[in-house]
């Protein structure tokens, strides 16, 4: 196996593989929590915490943890660093904990967290496994940040509460309820999609003209 | 089940021709005349034949005698491009015009003839299935071992468009049909014949009706006009309402079916011991004089065409049988075989192909399916060649009537793929055995 | 000679029915017809002025969502056209101009085009185009008038819909003499639509037929007025125009008895039972997205197959 630079697992977990668009993994919160922009990036945030910490822990502790116990071990691993996060928001910004409610104990079982600390931590080293936390929770605060734009945008006139669309704009409120979410993020899925698509023909174009 | 009412269409220009009988200068005679191995030609180039004269014998199997359909001298047994763009060896035979028989050898009447001498002389006299799949005659009436025949029908539907030939068969010689259905009733020993025809053919079925008075055991049904009527299984049902079980024959519900042209060739063969030389088809479509010909077998395309004045227009398609099951003759120089019920000469325009458009599951096409297929469903699969999940929705049992291309308003070619799809799979069993 | 080389070949059949996907449309358009003119002479020209903003926006949006997806456009087809006048004649005739063209934008783009196009949706487009304007912008949706030839004058005060508490009579119901959306109010103009489709063969009768018995059976059970209950709200209109779309209902006869009684179960459940007052859009969608179910497991009988009958 050739040697990961902290740089490109970083990348790795912004771009190629993101958690959102790419792995469609943790599309509970996605869909859930997107009602704003604001919400999208404390969800996002709190969920990067978390996958920091609980990377490193499992990272540290993964030839200690017996393979046939890992799942139980993670999920205590992870459940403390959710505590923290949720008792660090009730403290300093008790507004966002109370519009992200039930989905901040609920990011216990996002399975972006789980997956990572399976994938990656469970086979890697601290330093690296920080750096795909920090890529990976980066990354889907960025897809839930943007779902959550988009989101508020159409559906409430906004961005991060400011009004942006004029004072004659009447709110396509379907956006900011449920159908909204599926409709925004199945559209921004097909797009990635599109996009990765395209860039392999690309690729596969500029080989086939180098050989 | 909708059924598709365009059994009328295109019959208007013939319906009212009377039959003129037409003999060509020559004919290429192909030793292929029927469903089954070619026979071998027994004359050579140069020799002198009569009218009726055995020019090729069967070579086993299914095989037929193919006779001369004119006297005169053969001048060629060469290689031609038939139907299916392949060549096939025919024999091209001069005609001198004077009609010159061979000694034909009567059996007599159908009623007194000894029953067990029927089914050779419809051999000997090369009779196949008249009605366009040329399936060898006394083939179909050899019932197998264990299998029963109660009812004889006389197919005389002729639902397909533009054709009128069976129609003036019927009305012209009714007395050969009800004799030919005799002879076949005969040699099976079945008490019931059945002689069908759609309703929109009352004469014809006057005429019959008058001539099968007195017979024992023959009667006329009359049914409703619709294609695919003239499909044996569709008119198994409406005749005996019995439903031939997928990939059986009509046997396997003790009925037979013959074409009414192919009955009167069977009476000819007893009564007058005279081989099948002749038909009837109807030349329709782009030329001058639409019309019913008494043609010879192997009477070129081109010859049929000319006897009726010739191309109106430019062709753009001519179609050996009708527009629904017709199939395309590459050029005007292929013979007029045993099945040509009609020659469709199609202009340019008619002649246009749509292009496909997306189907809009409007369901026409599962509503018109004579089997109860969903031929949109088949079509998906075929488009994707998935042909194993064509056949698990039984695009073997299609019978390929045409009726839902015929329907489909976005033009799908539904019927074609489901050929292509049957051509591979019949092509993976084989290949499996 | 040199003719016969251009001899076409193809294999049979080599004729077609004279029907084809654009005259099947332009029958339902003619269908359409009565009831967008009895919607316009009743609510004047903002009626007028949404159809064809519905109508030309489907069209446009139709062209150009196929043309950025690179796929032959299709709009001669006419069925966009159906799918914006019917969205039109579904809008109340207060609407403004921005929400007919989100609602046409939404059907095509949404609904129809990024599901692959014709044939390819899963639910009526204009119905679920409906859905969502009625989600999102419910007051606009709901800002009904009673008609203008009938009462001059008050076309800016909304009104209840019988549906929602107001009253009417069985005639004004019959001739449209009620607030509501500018195709669905007058339902002889829809039993005329209804006829032309039936007698041209576009239609058959188990849809509507269904799905007004089965409300019929149903109301009554719930305990609501059964015959006012056909003749109020969109239930004729989605009954004819909506319920009858090809593409999302079953392909067998029994299939689509089905979906009409199940449309009609539905409506009758919503009305009695749930918190909207008209429940037609949604019925019919649900049903919708239950065909495929339903093609599954309600078949045709094949010939030569005795009692497998499903």
């Amino acid at each position: 196996m050739n040697k990961k630079s902290l740089r490109s697992v970083f990348l790795n977990g912004v771009l190629t593989e993101n958690p959102t668009f790419r792995l469609v993994l943790g599309t509970c919160p996605t869909l859930a929590v997107t009602t704003s922009a604001k919400n999208g990036v404390g969800m996002g945030l709190a969920a990067t915490f978390v996958l920091i910490g609980s990377n490193a822990v499992i990272a540290l502790l993964r030839s200690l943890i017996p393979a046939k116990v890992r799942i139980p071990a993670y999920i205590v691993i992870i459940c403390t660093f959710v505590t923290v996060v949720q008792m660090l928001m009730q403290a300093y910004v008790p507004e966002l904990y109370e519009s992200l409610g039930m989905f901040i104990p609920l990011i216990v079982v996002n399975c972006i967290i789980l997956a990572r600390a399976e994938a990656f931590a469970s086979k890697n080293g601290v330093l690296l496994s920080m750096a795909d936390g920090l890529g990976m929770g980066l990354g889907f605060t960025a897809a839930i940040t943007l779902i959550g734009c988009i989101r508020e945008l159409i559906g409430a006139g906004t961005v991060f509460g400011l009004p942006v669309m004029g004072p004659s704009y009447e709110p396509m409120m379907i956006m900011i309820l449920a159908p909204g979410g599926f409709i925004v993020f199945g559209s921004l899925l097909g797009l990635a999609n599109f996009i990765t698509s395209y860039r392999e023909e690309k690729r596969m174009l500029r080989e086939e003209a180098e050989q | 089940m909708k059924k598709i009412k365009n059994a009328h269409e295109g019959k208007g220009p013939t319906r009212e021709q009377p039959t003129r009988a037409y003999s060509p200068a020559r004919v290429v005679i192909p030793v292929q005349l029927h469903l089954g191995a070619p026979s071998e030609p027994c004359v050579k180039a140069g020799e002198r034949v009569r009218l009726g004269q055995v020019v090729a014998t069967p070579m086993g199997g299914l095989g037929l005698p193919v006779h001369a359909s004119v006297s005169g001298t053969v001048t060629a047994i060469e290689d031609r491009i038939q139907f299916g763009g392949l060549p096939v060896r025919c024999i091209v035979i001069e005609n001198d015009g004077l009609d010159e028989w061979v000694e034909l050898t009567p059996l007599g009447d159908v009623e007194t003839v000894p029953a067990e001498s029927i089914i050779p002389a419809i051999r000997d006299a090369g009779i196949c299935g008249m009605g366009g799949a040329t399936f060898p005659t006394h083939a179909k009436l050899t019932i197998p071992e264990g299998k029963h025949c109660d009812t004889v029908i006389v197919n005389g539907a002729e639902c397909e468009t533009h054709l009128t030939s069976d129609f003036r068969l019927m009305l012209e010689q009714p007395l050969r049909i009800v004799d030919g259905l005799r002879a076949v009733m005969r040699a099976l020993g079945v008490e019931r014949g059945v002689i069908a025809v759609e309703d929109n053919k009352p004469e014809a079925v006057a005429a019959l009706m008058a001539c099968a008075e007195g017979r024992a055991g023959v009667s006329v049904v009359v049914m409703p006009t619709k294609y695919p009527q003239g499909s044996e299984k569709q008119l198994i049902k409406a005749v005996t309402d019995r439903e031939v079980p997928a990939f059986k024959l009509p046997i396997d519900v003790h009925t037979v079916v013959v074409n009414v042209a192919t009955a009167a060739a069977i009476a000819d063969a007893v009564t007058l011991g005279k081989p099948l030389v002749e038909r009837i088809t109807t030349v329709t479509g782009c030329v001058r004089e639409p019309g019913n010909l008494l043609l010879r077998i192997g009477t070129l395309f081109q010859d049929a065409i000319n006897a009726c004045g010739g191309y109106s227009q430019q062709p753009g398609k001519i179609i050996a049988g009708g527009a629904m099951t017709g199939i395309c003759a590459p050029d005007d120089q292929v013979s007029v075989g045993k099945g040509s019920g009609g020659i469709l000469v199609m202009n340019v325009r008619e002649a246009k192909t749509d292009q496909e458009q997306p189907c809009i599951r409007c369901a026409r096409c599962a509503e018109v399916c004579p089997i109860g297929l969903d031929p949109f469903l088949i079509k998906y699969y075929c488009d994707h060649e998935d042909y194993d999940g064509a056949e698990e929705h039984h695009v073997m049992e299609c019978m390929m009537c045409g009726c839902c291309a015929y329907i489909c308003p976005s033009r799908r070619w539904l019927t074609t793929s489901f050929r292509t799809a049957r051509q591979v799979i019949s092509a993976r069993r084989r290949e499996e055995k | 000679m040199a003719q016969e080389k251009k001899l076409r070949l193809s294999t049979a059949p080599h004729i077609h029915c004279k029907q084809s996907a654009q005259t099947i449309m332009l029958d339902v358009i003619l269908a359409l017809l009565p009831c967008a003119i009895i919607g316009v002479i009743y609510f004047g020209k903002n009626a007028a002025r949404i159809l064809v903003l519905t109508t030309l926006s489907a069209v446009f949006a139709e062209y150009f969502s196929q043309k950025v997806a690179q796929k032959p456009v299709r709009i001669r087809d006419l069925s966009a056209v159906v799918t914006g006048l019917i969205l039109g004649l579904n809008l109340p005739p207060t609407a403004p101009w921005w929400l007919c063209v989100v609602g046409s934008v939404i059907a095509i783009v949404v609904v129809k085009q990024l599901f692959g196009g014709i044939g390819h949706n899963f639910m009526n487009p204009a119905m679920a185009a409906r859905a969502i304007l009625l989600t999102s912008w419910p007051v606009r949706m709901t800002s009904f008038v009673y008609p203008q030839l009938f009462s001059q004058g008050v076309d800016t005060v909304s009104f209840a819909t019988p549906l929602q508490g107001g009253s009417a009579t069985l005639f004004d119901l019959l001739i449209g003499n009620v607030p509501g959306c500018i195709g669905e109010v007058c339902k002889l103009a829809i039993l005329l639509g209804a006829a032309y489709l039936l007698l041209r063969g576009v239609i058959r009768w188990y849809i509507p037929v269904c799905f007004v018995a089965s409300y019929l059976l149903f109301a009554r059970l719930f305990g609501a007025d059964a015959i006012a209950g056909v003749l109020s709200g969109g239930l004729l209109f989605g009954a004819v125009f909506m319920a009858t779309d090809y593409t999302t209902t079953p392909m067998t006869a029994r299939g689509q008895m089905l979906f009409g009684a199940g449309c009609g179960f539905l409506v009758a459940l919503i009305r009695s039972f749930g918190t909207y007052p008209e429940g037609v859009t949604y019925a019919i969608l649900l049903m919708n997205v239950a065909t495929p179910l339903i093609d599954k497991y309600v078949k045709v009988r094949m010939y030569g197959e005795r009692g497998r009958a499903a």
